[in-house]
């Protein structure tokens, strides 16, 4: 445990020296969320959409915030690997996962300030949640696991490429994520044949599902249980994926 | 004359009973058995054998690519053996990874610093990621600090802003963190200044004179080799070579030496016939010949009738104390250093 808040410690106290590399993702939220909202509010006026079109549109702005955040975990494991960092901190007794885990758990606790951050945004656009607080609350811990998640893929992929060119490119997977779901309207909405089966096989529909159900239609059991369910499993995966290669990377490589 | 390795330590154990108990004697700190690593088809490490005696600065000097680095990463538990057995302080470096990182420093060819971080961060850290408490990892900082002569230096400065060798001298106290009782260093002062290099070596000496730590150290420069280690394992292509105390290893070679230039290799080739008689202990690489005797003084009239009576004048004629480049020369048929002519133009060994 110790181990764990010595790395994750460190890997913030990194971020914060470079804001510049935060920068970014926080303005994908913002341009999501103003840009979509002023462009696309008139869509809640269609029958058979209830609720606000700034509710919908709210988990958009906050999973693509999740999503380019946790590629910073990626970017500072290529960094330390780049640097010969990785290696020192290897050369401890410290534990592989601590070693592996700190910065992806650094960059969702980063991911958290931001969702934060575009929830009060949102709010002084009017936003109303149908479950309170509370609710928020679980929308910030849903964002905070599916960045975990992401995180586990952005490391996977920089401890497998060591490039960060390579693991950059990789952050690519964030445009079929987010957009071949039901990013800008309902599922029923959605007409094409095989996006409709896009969305349905796509994790991030369950946690837009999740989110959505929170703000705009209050307590709901099923998208809740399933958005988390999708998310942990999605985050589940990925980390093991990381840990496997990180296991690979320290035996086979000079 | 044939070449014998080292003259004594070689005993190795040969079952793994035998192994073990060998391993756990605490008179030694490093027990290889075997040891090999193959990157695809190359074999970088081939099957070394090696023992450590526990207090002793070992050198294992040999050109770049010899498997120096990977024999090191191997040791440490960040490479694993393709197979082989090795222990560190009794720790077997496979099974028993994390015991070995627990006892053993590291200081890699490959300096690892943090850029964004301060020395007394980076130090901090690594002293709690060994298990050290807060309050004790700091005054271990302020300590190596010191030892390192970085103390002076703005405790604001990221190491990103630190020269060359500042960054070695931090990477090797990052090594000191927790008192290891086994210290690699893989290749400390290459690329370093002299006085870099003189301020390594002298610490070196210290914390194996006064703390008792065993040193593994790996090196290309015979100098470093000769004057810091108490023995010498010389390696290329990965294998040990030539194994023993550096003045044994220049023993084996004769004490004094003749050493010829001539201006090509066909000229030296001439030489060496011409020379035949007065020594068997000859080596030529390229257009260098050098001969081996117990006393050259007394033996330079003689190559010089010799010479002119079949017409070759040397370039340069000097008489000089063999070195452990000899030792490396007669072991591997090529210059360690300068060895522009290794490879294509493979001397003749004498015999």
């Amino acid at each position: 445990m110790k181990d764990f808040l010595l790395t994750i410690r460190r890997s913030l106290r990194i971020t914060l020296r470079q804001p510049a590399a935060v920068i970014p993702s926080v303005a994908i939220s913002v341009f999501f969320l103003f840009v979509y909202n002023a462009g696309l509010s008139g869509v809640s006026n269609l029958p058979g959409f209830h609720g606000s079109y700034l509710g919908f549109i709210l988990p958009v702005a906050i999973v693509s915030g999740a999503v380019g955040g946790a590629g910073l975990a990626g970017q500072a494991l290529i960094r330390d690997i780049e640097s010969g960092y990785f290696v020192k901190l290897l050369l401890t007794p410290a534990r592989r996962l601590a070693i592996i885990w700190g910065p992806m758990i650094a960059g969702a606790v980063v991911l958290v300030f931001q969702v934060v951050l575009i929830v009060l945004l949102a709010w002084a656009l009017g936003l109303t949640s149908a479950t309170g607080v509370a609710g928020i609350l679980i929308v910030v811990v849903l964002a905070f696991l599916w960045g975990m998640a992401f995180a586990g893929y952005a490391a996977f992929m920089a401890l497998r490429t060591k490039s960060a060119a390579a693991a950059e490119a990789a952050t690519f997977a964030f445009f079929p994520l987010i957009f071949l779901s039901t990013t800008f309207v309902p599922k029923d909405y959605i007409t094409s044949g095989w996006l409709k089966v896009a969305a349905t096989v796509n994790p991030t529909t369950y946690v837009f599902d999740a989110m959505r159900s929170l703000l705009i239609d209050g307590w709901q059991a099923r998208p809740l249980l399933l958005g988390f369910a999708v998310t942990l499993a999605f985050a589940t995966l990925t980390g093991g994926l990381a840990l496997w290669q990180a296991r690979k990377a320290t035996q086979l490589n000079e | 004359m044939t070449f014998s390795g080292g003259t004594e330590g070689t005993a190795v154990a040969v079952t793994p009973a035998a192994f073990a108990a060998v391993a756990r004697d605490g008179n030694r700190s490093i027990v290889v058995e075997s040891l090999t690593r193959r990157f695809g088809e190359l074999l970088a490490v081939d099957a070394i054998d090696l023992e450590v005696p526990s207090g002793e600065i070992f050198g294992f000097l040999g050109p770049n690519g010899a498997g120096k680095t990977t024999l090191v990463k191997m040791l440490t538990t960040i490479l694993a053996p393709t197979s082989g057995r090795a222990t560190v302080a009794g720790y077997d470096v496979t099974t028993e990874s994390e015991k070995v990182r627990a006892v053993a420093g590291v200081a890699l060819q490959e300096i690892g610093l943090d850029a964004l971080m301060t020395a007394r961060e980076l130090l901090v850290l690594q002293a709690r990621l060994f298990g050290i408490e807060a309050r004790e990892a700091a005054r271990v900082a302020e300590r190596l600090l010191r030892t390192v002569d970085l103390a002076d230096v703005d405790p604001r400065k990221r190491t990103g802003r630190y020269s060359g060798g500042m960054r070695r001298r931090l990477d090797l106290a990052l090594a000191l963190v927790h008192t290891p009782r086994v210290l690699f260093l893989d290749e400390p002062t290459t690329g370093l200044d002299p006085a870099s290099r003189a301020a390594i070596w002298d610490e070196v000496r210290r914390l194996n004179r006064d703390d008792g730590v065993t040193v593994f150290l790996t090196t290309q420069y015979l100098e470093e080799a000769d004057r810091l280690a108490d023995r010498v394992a010389i390696i290329d292509r990965g294998r040990i070579v030539a194994w023993g105390t550096p003045a044994e290893l220049k023993r084996t070679i004769g004490d004094e030496a003749v050493s010829l230039t001539f201006a090509d290799a066909e000229q030296a080739a001439s030489a060496d016939e011409a020379l035949r008689p007065l020594t068997g202990q000859r080596q030529r690489s390229g257009r260098e010949l050098v001969l081996y005797f117990d006393s050259a003084a007394m033996v330079v009239p003689d190559v010089v009738r010799r010479l002119d009576e079949a017409g070759l004048r040397p370039q340069d004629l000097s008489l000089k104390q063999p070195t452990l480049d000899d030792v490396f020369l007669r072991a591997t048929g090529g210059r360690l250093v300068g060895g522009e002519d290794i490879g294509s133009d493979a001397p003749e060994q004498a015999s």
